[in-house]
């Protein structure tokens, strides 16, 4: 190897390699290289392994377009869309605004307060299945615990909570998940309210701001882009719910509550068509991907200070 | 101390690599004799130990290895369909439903090996049904062939509480001959008992769209009563505008519906899956049940009253007064393509089915399924002289008439049951206010799109 010599200095220097291998190699030189290229390698493996490969099958699985012309035929598929846009919209929304409501409630001072957040995070630290099971029973129609409740305490004959109307099975799997979610959501939004200084609630009290104009005026702005970016994360995860409705619905009465996440697995295991499976969760992606880019942004802007 | 230098970890991975790539084809040879198996998870205990011996008895036999994961029900019919579509399957995989939901569309694609070899050494034994849930279409080759080793059968009996009976004033005795008669004869019973118990019902009755096999064999067998068993008939052509089997369609799900309207019928059968039924019935909650196996009283074998107070009965006649024919389902064992021990997984299946041995594992398993075989079933007093249960259930499984499961005539009837048409059905009229002829033709129609699919005379 040929090596120059810096007048003067009588330094050896080797070779600068050309400037593309340098950008190539993000300025690490010699072994630095290689031992970067040794430490990275499994990472790189186990990302293609259990994310890109399963990724590239799935979508190698939905890659015939008579699947999603047979979807769109299907009727138990046309309600399922209109069951997500339902249980997305409804859910995410009643549960991000209540989570908004109780952070500031949980921000008073307390040890009552402290003692009810504990009781309230309790939904959020159980397993989902157990709970979600539980709730399954204890809305059972003839035997469950809140029609027996209504029956003896009220002598009232409670209805069928998931028996045979479309829109109360969907309420309760509604519901189930606002339950389990919110108190999770509630103590992020907490955090946000929490970092936000006193000073500016000290200025804006001087300046006569209080209650819902203090709100308005100085908790929502600072919170509005940790509100926004949690909307989108919640709708993110909410999109690929299965728990909430297999354990509670079940997705039925009669397949009528099913979302894409549930209809997915149906038709991929119980219908033993796992190509049918994967172009029914795809098809969630026209909304997933403007999510994520969405979200993506946000999660770039630096401007906001929560 | 020797140092951890670059070269030290680059020349070690490339040794252990290199031998990594000469030592597999060593391993892969002393593993030659191993087959590996998916098997399902029996309902009680005796069945897995009864698996396990099986098991053990064979490898004392051949020497080979049978290298087993005992899986539920459930997760091994995703673990199979898994298996199928990547290509990673186990040597041999097992379901109890594999006749119904896994088999008829998988020997369509043609990956199933052909399984004639293993059959053929018992073809004169089994039992005609069961011969039949063995012969699969297979669209590649045009052909129909088996790819199913029938290893257990069972049926739909009913489970009747006698007790519960008696005290609504009745004797089982004097339960009439015909089927809709037959189920009309508990509907007075609910009355009485609602004396003294709130929400109890009469009808076990299984109009549910949650699967995987209750609801569509509780209609079915509806439609074998009323006439309309030649819906799909063996060559594999459906005859949905054949007005016989439009008749029987209609007055099936007028029965069922009638039975669910006015009450017979716990309104969250709607949603059952297949344990719903059998908890319900354990709770004393329905009188009687119609459910496939005697798993209902095999479950309370050791709590004897409760066992001898449950009466296990056979199908009365259909509607026309002839003798009722039971949906026979077979379950068995297939070997997919992509299999790399086949010829131990052969010989394994070749030695289960052994009468012999086929028998002693099914008593072991409390007898929960039926040999696929008749004679051992005449044979061997164990199975219609010892237990009332098995008494029925066998004579009803191995004696009297039966047909098989559609989908093993028609591949696309698998799908069928999987979509649930016929409990969709029965929805759609009590739930969503669709007349029964509505929802007949609603139900037709969807059958005629989904097994058009499956050309299956045509090809």
């Amino acid at each position: 190897m040929s090596t120059d010599t810096l007048e003067g200095a009588g330094l050896l220097v080797r070779p600068r390699p050309p400037l593309l291998g340098r950008m190539w190699r993000g300025g690490l030189q010699g072994s630095e290289w290689t031992w970067a290229i040794a430490f990275t390698v499994p990472y790189i493996a186990l990302f293609l392994a259990f994310v890109a490969y399963p990724v590239a099958f799935g979508a190698w699985l939905g890659r015939d377009p008579s699947l999603y012309f047979e979807l769109a035929e299907d009727p138990i598929f046309q309600r399922t869309i209109v069951n997500t846009i339902l249980y997305v919209g409804i859910a995410v929304n009643l549960k991000m605004f209540g989570a908004l409501l109780l952070s500031g409630f949980f921000m008073r001072r307390g040890w009552w307060v402290k003692g009810l957040l504990l009781v309230f995070v309790l939904p959020w630290a159980m397993p989902a299945l157990p709970a979600f099971i539980s709730i399954h029973w204890m809305l059972n129609g003839e035997w469950g615990l809140f029609n027996n409740f209504l029956f003896n305490v009220f002598g009232i004959e409670g209805p069928g909570w998931l028996d045979t109307s479309r829109w109360l099975a969907l309420g309760a799997v509604i519901t189930s998940h606002i339950w389990k979610w919110m108190p999770f959501w509630t103590v992020i939004l907490l955090a946000g309210r929490m970092a936000i200084p006193q000073e500016l609630y000290e200025a804006a009290e001087v300046d006569g701001a209080t209650g819902l104009t203090r709100f308005t005026h100085v908790t929502f702005p600072l919170l509005a882009n940790l509100y926004l970016v949690c909307t989108l994360l919640s709708t993110i995860f909410t999109l690929g719910d299965f728990n909430s409705v297999y354990f509670v619905s079940g997705g039925g009465p009669a397949l009528s509550t099913h979302v894409l996440a549930t209809l997915g697995i149906r038709d991929a295991f119980e219908v033993a068509r796992p190509e049918l499976g994967v172009a029914t969760v795809l098809t969630a992606l026209p909304l997933m991907i403007p999510l994520v880019l969405i979200l993506m942004r946000k999660l770039r802007t630096t401007e906001v200070t929560l | 101390m020797n140092k951890l230098g670059r070269r030290v970890v680059l020349r070690g991975s490339v040794g252990l690599a290199a031998a990594g790539t000469f030592a597999s084809p060593y391993i892969a040879r002393a593993q030659a004799k191993t087959a590996s198996v998916l098997w399902v998870q029996g309902f009680v205990k005796e069945e897995d130990e009864a698996f396990q011996n099986l098991v053990a008895a064979y490898e004392k036999a051949s020497g080979n290895k049978i290298d087993y994961s005992l899986i539920p029900f459930g997760p091994a019919m995703q673990k199979i369909v898994a298996g199928l579509t990547s290509g990673d399957t186990p040597d041999i995989m097992f379901h109890d439903i594999a006749d119904q939901a896994v088999v008829p569309q998988n020997t369509w694609n043609d990956k199933l090996i052909d399984v004639s070899d293993i059959v053929e050494t018992q073809k004169d034994k089994f039992h005609p049904t069961a011969l039949l849930a063995s012969k699969y279409y297979n669209n590649v080759t045009k052909q129909r062939g088996f790819t199913y080793v029938p290893v257990k059968c069972g049926v739909l009996p009913f489970h009747v509480w006698n007790s519960m009976v008696e005290k609504a004033g009745f004797k089982l005795a004097d339960a009439p001959k015909t089927w809709d008669a037959f189920w009309d004869f508990f509907k007075p019973m609910q009355k009485k008992l609602r004396e003294t118990q709130r929400n109890v019902y009469v009808h076990g009755l299984q109009p549910t769209t949650n699967g995987p096999a209750d609801g569509n064999n509780t209609f079915h067998h509806f439609l074998i009563a009323n006439g309309g068993n030649g819906i799909v008939s063996p060559d594999g052509e459906a005859h949905l505008d054949d007005p016989q089997v439009k008749e029987a369609v209609i007055k099936s799900l007028t029965y069922i519906t009638t039975s669910y309207k006015e009450g017979y019928v716990p309104p969250g059968a709607l949603g059952w899956s297949d344990a719903d039924d059998n908890n319900a019935f354990h709770a004393k909650q329905i009188v009687m049940d119609l459910d496939g196996t005697i798993s209902t009283e095999v479950a309370m074998i050791h709590e004897k009253e409760k066992y001898d107070d449950a009466i296990t009965l056979k199908l009365p006649n259909d509607n026309a007064g002839q003798p009722m024919r039971a949906e026979l389902g077979a379950a068995g064992a297939f070997i997919a393509k992509s299999a790399k021990n086949v010829a131990v997984a052969k010989d394994f299946l070749k030695y289960v089915i052994q009468p012999d041995n086929l028998n002693l594992y099914l008593k072991t398993g409390l007898g929960r399924w039926l040999p696929p075989m008749p004679h051992l079933v005449k044979e061997d007093p164990f199975w219609l002289k010892q237990d009332p249960h098995r008494t029925a259930y066998a004579t009803e499984g191995m004696i009297d008439p039966t047909v098989p499961n559609y989908p093993c005539f028609n591949p696309g009837y698998a799908e069928v049951n999987a979509q649930q048409v016929w409990g969709i059905a029965v929805a759609d009229v009590v739930k969503d206010g669709m007349t029964v002829q509505a929802a007949t033709d609603k139900a037709l129609k969807r059958i005629s799109t989904i097994l058009a699919k499956y050309p299956v005379t045509r090809s």
